[in-house]
């Protein structure tokens, strides 16, 4: 979990999540109010410049972050560059570019300005800080203890999985290519089966201190950050005034 | 024995798993409050799975289990009363913890008994302190250490101050000084009149620090004594697959050469022993 590692080790890690996310906001309407390509590439390489020089999030680990969404994204643009049509009798026709590069480019960029602005909020902001400010912010509980949940989840799950692995690997379970699909469906298998017992166990630890469903939580207890705040609100409204400022 | 002093007490209870294992097999015993309480057994005796009964998570197919005299009501009200006095430690810190973070999940108890913030945040302070992870609350509970992870169990069972503290093997996984400061927080725990039940499979330390023993052998406690008669038990102990407490062996080699020590005393540990040779010899 590289994005969990540098949300709790960057240097902004102690920031309120508050000035973090208004910045990471700035960004994202930007992105959105950019016209010009040059101009939402430029958001994109501010957002990822403050992640890399502010946040000292290093630059190989936003690359290996960034490049599964990009690879959607270029994905997603192919199929825009692209254009199948069907001519007369079943056949097919395929078209290079059926309205011009000019919309591909926009919408190309606007959505790697606004990955790099959500890429400023994950490498910065731990998931927790995340769901309190959204809890102050008053969402929904039911839509946080999801999160929250899926979150704690998604980690025993890797654990277990893990674990499984590698106790398989220790008994030469991915010795052979045979082995390794065999160990394959037996990992599958079983981590089904944990997924089951693990809610259970969930549940039963809940009811032994009490839970009756409904999660309580403590409130946070600290000082607005007015400097920090005021300070990523400047930066938001530039960024949002020099996208609009060429649209 | 003295069933109206019992806290918890245990009647002939049975439970058999959804699957047909028989978890406990008619399981009598009772703890008295104020106590402290070992309880051994060999792997799959039914330790877990009588812990998981004080606490109402489970309910004995037959037989009963009376808390403070009266019955166990296992309706919402009767386990809510139960469980804000029984507090429950689990074997395995990964089942126990669920919230993301170190504060997070040692405050769910505390909130959950309707207590106001401050109070739970002086609470949740205190039970971190008491286990040594004050630097620790924000860590997102994955990232933990399964000894840490487990210290962070145990502040959220202290959170609750509960008057019946039941610890399914607290000291497996825990470093020797970390042994030292749960034996504290324990003892003080004691002091403050609060009655503790620990499963071990440490029987040493079982010998050493309970005030009465439990002897759980195939879901079925084959023996309850105060821990001052454990030698007369110990081919007791053997039977269930279970090892004599060393000092009671030494003891028992040292009468048989004609060295007895501390005129009848026992010592329930290897440095108490050691204590009475070194004082025996300098008078
Ligand atoms: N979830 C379960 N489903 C079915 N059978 C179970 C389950 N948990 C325990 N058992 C069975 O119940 C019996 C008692 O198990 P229990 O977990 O109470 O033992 P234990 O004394 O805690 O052992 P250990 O020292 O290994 O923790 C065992 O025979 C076990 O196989
Ligand atoms: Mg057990």
């Amino acid at each position: 979990m590289l994005v969990d590692r540098y949300a709790y080790s960057n240097r902004w890690r102690a920031a309120s999540p508050e000035a973090k996310a208004t910045f990471a906001a700035g960004g994202f309407i930007a992105a959105f109010g950019a016209g010009r390509p040059s101009a939402a590439l430029t958001v994109a390489v501010v957002m990822a410049l403050v992640t890399i020089g502010g946040a000292r999030v290093p630059l190989t680990v936003w690359l290996r972050v960034a490049v599964a969404p990009l690879g959607f994204l270029l994905v997603g643009m192919l199929s825009l560059v692209f254009s199948v049509d069907a001519v007369g009798d079943g056949a097919l026709s395929l078209r290079w570019l059926p309205d011009g590069w000019e919309p591909v480019f926009r919408l190309g960029t606007r959505s790697i300005a606004a990955l790099s602005a959500l890429l400023f909020l994950a490498l910065t902001t731990p998931l927790l800080d995340i769901v309190a400010l959204l809890r102050r912010l008053r969402v929904p509980a039911t839509l946080l203890d999801l999160m929250v949940l899926c979150y704690r989840t998604l980690f025993v799950l890797t654990d277990a999985a893990q674990a499984m692995r590698t106790a398989q690997a220790a008994r030469l379970g991915y010795a052979t290519a045979r082995g390794t699909f065999n160990s394959l469906g037996l990992l599958l298998a079983n981590l089904t089966v944990q997924v089951w017992e693990r809610s259970r166990a969930m549940q039963r630890a809940a009811q032994s201190r009490n839970g009756d469903g409904a999660w309580r939580f403590l409130e946070h207890d600290g000082a607005m950050p007015h400097r920090e705040l005021a300070l990523a609100l400047s930066g938001a409204v530039l960024l949002v005034a020099y996208a609009f400022g060429n649209p | 024995m003295h069933a109206a002093a019992a806290l918890l007490e245990f009647a002939n209870v049975a439970y058999r798993y959804p699957g047909g294992n028989s978890g406990l097999a008619g399981c009598s015993l009772a703890i008295e409050a104020g106590t402290r309480n070992a309880l051994i057994g060999a792997n799959g005796a039914g330790k877990t799975t009588l812990f998981q009964h004080a606490n109402g998570l489970l309910r004995p197919n037959a037989g009963i289990v009376r808390y403070r005299g009266q019955l166990i009501g296992y309706g919402r009200e009767g386990l809510r009363q139960l469980r804000s006095e029984v507090g429950l430690l689990f074997q395995n810190p990964d089942q126990q913890l669920f919230s993301a973070s170190v504060r997070e999940d040692v405050a769910f108890g505390p909130l959950n008994l309707g207590l106001d913030a401050a109070t739970v945040r002086r609470r949740v302070d205190e039970a971190l302190h008491a286990v040594g992870m004050d630097d620790f609350s924000d860590r997102p509970v994955h990232s933990l250490s399964f000894g840490q992870k487990k210290r962070v169990c145990i502040a959220g069972v202290l959170a609750m101050q509960p008057r019946l503290l039941v610890l399914d093997e607290p000291m497996a996984g825990l470093d020797h000084a970390m042994r030292g400061d749960l034996l504290r927080v324990l003892d003080e725990l004691h002091a403050r009149g609060v009655t503790l039940l620990l499963a071990t499979h440490d029987i040493d330390f079982a010998y050493a620090w309970a005030d009465r023993i439990h002897v759980l052998a195939a879901g079925v406690c084959v023996a309850s004594c105060a821990s001052t008669e454990l030698p007369r038990h110990a081919e007791l102990l053997t039977g269930c697959g279970l090892r004599v407490p060393a000092v009671i062996r030494l003891c028992g080699a040292l009468a048989r050469n004609g060295l007895a020590f501390g005129n009848g005393a026992e010592p329930r540990s290897v440095d108490a022993l050691v204590g009475l040779i070194d004082q025996e010899k300098e008078s």
